[in-house]
């Protein structure tokens, strides 16, 4: 089996052949974004979550209309996608007030379209105890509000049980995303990519013999061919693969990243013991590390700095939604922070949909050449 | 209803205003004298601007006539007497400035013994004066790599922050409010003032006890946390007091909301929303803002008694969702005059928020989360809309029999952009007709003046039918 084109096609469409026969047996999908949200606490006693994408979005005409064109392009693209019906087999879907543009998403989705079950989480935008404890009872809540929409059982045994097998699977994504930290990796940042956003995509059982498979595989595989410069990758939602196979293309390994939709750090282990839901409260609360969250600006920015060290990279790039304000504002400081500790960084801004290639690889090209490789 | 015509006594009133203007600003710069004065002319050259506050007064009071004349010009006279004691605080009590976020509560402040400054109130006032005065700090801040798409408001603000244009200030306290663009902006101007910086947050769901305790909690740290940075010291008989005079304040506002309701309105625009802003915004719980705004309430009450329109013709009554048009602030002066069109009321202005409880430190504290949490900008920016954005629309319309909408569509507050589809069909469906005017807040070169006079041109001839007045 071609294992490239098996995951891209997965990626293809939200509701894939891996959602259908799961939906077929019984599963109930639910949609969700964005990293703030659980989705452990989508995976237990027969629901499933589905990271909400819009793969292929031609444009969005439509959700202009509603949300007008100054709206991040991934929140209107799903507008699209919703509008069109490409959502329907969701079940129901949970947002997190993360931002002003998924916040808007969901008010209007919740007049255009609102499914049988909808909710949408109050995050806090702090890490200490009161805001902890806050995610924790918000929690409490959704659990509450699963169970009586769906009666499904999420009491802790069943939570603890679906954090196990949420580590467990991460642990073999993180394993895989290991091997490109050698000096001669043997799997690209593309097809790694791929990997983690299809973990999104789909039930994520279905995809543990396949992964286990690619994971022993990878020590006999045979290394990437040169490359001339190793890149890390930085930013928030970014689920199309081919961005980065742009850039790779173009010489630029992507070796490490630290996205919203990436290795780093939302593949961290989850505490096992406890109470499930405040351990759910904490880590993603703290893991996501999105600039949405105040006070935390240094260590979002070190964090970048120790990653491109850890990886040995040789450049930073920073891609950023046009319209995001958090990222938007944020980036211009991590452009400085990131250059004043000598280390070779770019910034891209980009749309949703995969668009302007031939401007993204001249950028890429002049950042390795400026890069000296 | 009669109207009025400007006559004599209105020009001698323009004069008295202009005066007394002058007056302020004149004994401002005797007590600093003439060395520290251009010493500090140089050092924040945003206040050459505020200056020329004349030339906002001559263009508010173009073709206004009587009480209603004369309660715009009290106003503007109100927020230069209120910019004085502002930049007397940057002067003579630097040891004490803090600069805190728009929407966070200057009683607090106040009642620590603090002297706060807000960095966006220039980048309001500014342009109502100037209105290109904010295009050479939006551009500083987009040649640092700002997105352009920001909001200007905090876009300007990071500007003057790169550009230094702020007090030295002993620490910055900010917030999630009211939008993504706001909040964000503050780590960056933290790391340009190189000051200790603290965040309050505020939920989405603002409106459970649960969303009310939380928020308590975190004014209560920022409280501690400033006791740590500043010399600031909560006594909370002081905090008591100034909130007793909020509460004097809003009784004066209520009443004066009670009597724009009559058609055609005793008073309407700058009067209701500028004192508004200036009194409950910046300068909440001092005497000269009761003295204002009771001030205010005499002149609605004479008009009301006497049979007078604020606005002479009113034909239509608007409601303004969003900021008012910074960079074309006269824009109601033109549309009263053209059309006949009266602002009753603005978002900005509009609440329904209870009294402040000031029984205990507890109490006081409650109420003041509540008041911020549902105040203009920040209810309607949290909180799902279908609860909070549009229920205040159509209370408002139905309340002050207002015949339109009209929504200052400013392009970087994605918040409205991105409710203006709903809000149409919202509309639609109800009857009332929708203007969404597509302009900056601050930045004339995206939408100018003439630019927005045809679309409400557009909308007052296609959809109201209405004539021109003044052809």
């Amino acid at each position: 089996m071609d294992t490239d084109k098996w995951f891209s096609k997965l990626l293809e469409d939200p509701g894939n052949d891996l959602v259908r026969k799961a939906m077929d047996e019984g599963q109930i999908p639910i949609g969700y974004s964005c990293s703030y949200v659980p989705d452990v606490m989508l995976s237990v006693d027969g629901l499933f979550p589905v990271r909400m994408r819009a793969p292929g979005v031609a444009g969005t005409e439509l959700a202009d209309n509603y949300l007008s064109s100054v709206i991040c392009s991934y929140t209107r693209s799903l507008l699209e996608f919703g509008l069109d019906g490409r959502y329907d087999f969701l079940q129901g879907w949970v947002f997190a007030a993360s931002c002003d543009h998924l916040r808007r998403l969901y008010d209007n989705l919740e007049y255009l379209r609102r499914p049988g079950f909808s909710r949408i989480l109050d995050v806090p935008h702090k890490t200490g105890k009161a805001a902890i404890d806050w995610y924790t009872e918000e929690l409490q809540l959704l659990a509450k509000s699963l169970t009586d929409h769906f009666g499904c059982n999420l009491g802790a045994a069943a939570l603890t049980k679906a954090i196990r097998e949420h580590n467990a699977f991460n642990a073999i994504l993180k394993a895989i995303g290991e091997h490109r930290r050698s000096d001669h990796p043997s799997i690209t940042g593309t097809e790694y990519h791929r990997l983690v956003i299809a973990a999104g995509a789909s039930p994520k059982k279905t995809l543990i013999p396949i992964l286990e498979k690619i994971r022993e595989d990878l020590p006999t595989r045979a290394p990437l061919p040169p490359y001339r410069a190793r890149l890390l990758f930085v930013g928030g939602h970014l689920d199309d693969p081919g961005y980065i196979g742009i850039i790779e293309s173009e010489g630029g390994l992507v070796v490490g990243d630290r996205l919203c939709t990436g290795s780093y750090p939302g593949l961290q282990p989850i505490p096992e013991t406890g109470d499930p839901v405040a351990a759910l409260a904490k880590y993603y609360l703290t893991k996501t590390s999105c600039p949405r969250m105040m006070e935390a600006f240094n260590e979002r920015a070190e964090d970048i700095v120790s990653l491109a060290r850890e990886y040995r990279a040789d450049g930073v790039v920073i891609q950023i939604m046009k319209f995001c304000d958090t990222w938007g504002v944020e980036a211009a400081s991590f452009f400085s922070h990131i250059r004043e500790a000598g280390i070779p960084v770019l910034r891209l801004e980009r749309d949703y949909r995969l668009g302007g290639e031939g401007q993204l690889r001249t950028r890429i090209q002049a950042f390795i050449e400026s890069m000296g490789k | 209803m009669e109207t009025t015509k400007p006559g004599l006594s209105d020009y001698l009133e323009f004069n008295k205003y202009r005066a007394i203007n002058l007056l302020h600003i004149g004994r401002m710069a005797a007590k600093h004298g003439p060395f520290d004065l251009l010493r500090d002319l140089k050092r924040y050259p945003w206040i050459w601007d505020l200056l020329k506050v004349n030339s906002l007064l001559k263009r508010l009071l173009v073709g206004r006539s009587g009480n209603y004349r004369t309660a715009v010009a009290m106003v503007i006279g109100g927020v230069v007497d209120g910019v004085i004691e502002l930049l007397e605080g940057i002067f003579y009590r630097s040891d004490r400035l803090i600069l805190h976020e728009d929407l966070l509560p200057p009683e607090i402040f106040r009642a620590m013994g603090l002297q706060p400054w807000v960095p966006e109130l220039l980048g309001i006032l500014l342009p109502m004066i100037v209105p290109d005065a904010m295009q050479k700090y939006l551009d500083a801040a987009e040649n640092e790599g700002i997105p352009p798409d920001i909001c200007s408001l905090p876009r300007a603000t990071i500007g003057m922050a790169m550009k230094n244009a702020f007090p030295n200030a002993l620490a910055v306290v900010s917030s999630n409010l009211p939008c993504d663009g706001g909040m964000s902006s503050y780590t960056v101007i933290a790391q340009q003032m190189k000051k200790p910086a603290y965040w309050v947050d505020i939920p989405f769901d603002f409106k459970s006890e649960r969303a009310l305790d939380y928020f308590a909690g975190e004014l209560k740290d920022m409280i501690s946390w400033l006791e740590k940075h500043t010399p600031g010291r909560m006594d909370w008989d002081r905090l008591k007091e100034i909130c007793e005079k909020r509460n004097a304040m809003a009784e004066l506002e209520l009443d004066i909301w009670d009597m724009i309701r009559h058609r055609p309105a005793p008073m309407a625009a700058e009067a209701v929303w500028m004192s508004h802003l200036w009194c409950f915004n910046v300068n909440p719980g001092y005497e000269a803002s009761i003295k204002l705004l009771a001030d205010l309430k005499s002149l609605t009450e004479k008009n009301l008694a006497a049979g007078v329109s604020a606005v002479p013709r009113e034909k239509y009554r608007a409601l303004l969702w969003n900021p008012p048009t910074l960079h074309y602030i006269d824009l109601m002066v033109w549309a009263e005059r053209t059309y006949g069109v009266s602002l009753i009321l603005d978002s900005m202005s509009f609440n329904r928020q209870s009294f402040i409880d000031t029984s205990s430190p507890d109490s006081l504290l409650k109420s003041l989360g509540s008041i911020i949490m549902q105040g203009p900008m920040a209810r309607h920016t949290r909180g799902p809309a279908e609860a909070n954005y549009f229920p205040d629309i159509f209370h408002m319309v139905k309340h002050f029999d207002l015949d339109m909408v009209w929504v200052a569509g400013h392009i970087g507050c994605k918040n409205t952009q991105a409710m203006s589809g709903v809000l149409r069909e919202k509309c639609r469906e109800a009857g009332i007709p929708l203007l969404v005017i597509d302009y900056d807040l601050m930045d004339s070169r995206i939408t100018p003046k003439e630019g927005i006079q045809e679309q409400v041109g557009n909308f007052m001839e296609n959809i109201m039918k209405a004539r021109r007045l003044d052809q």
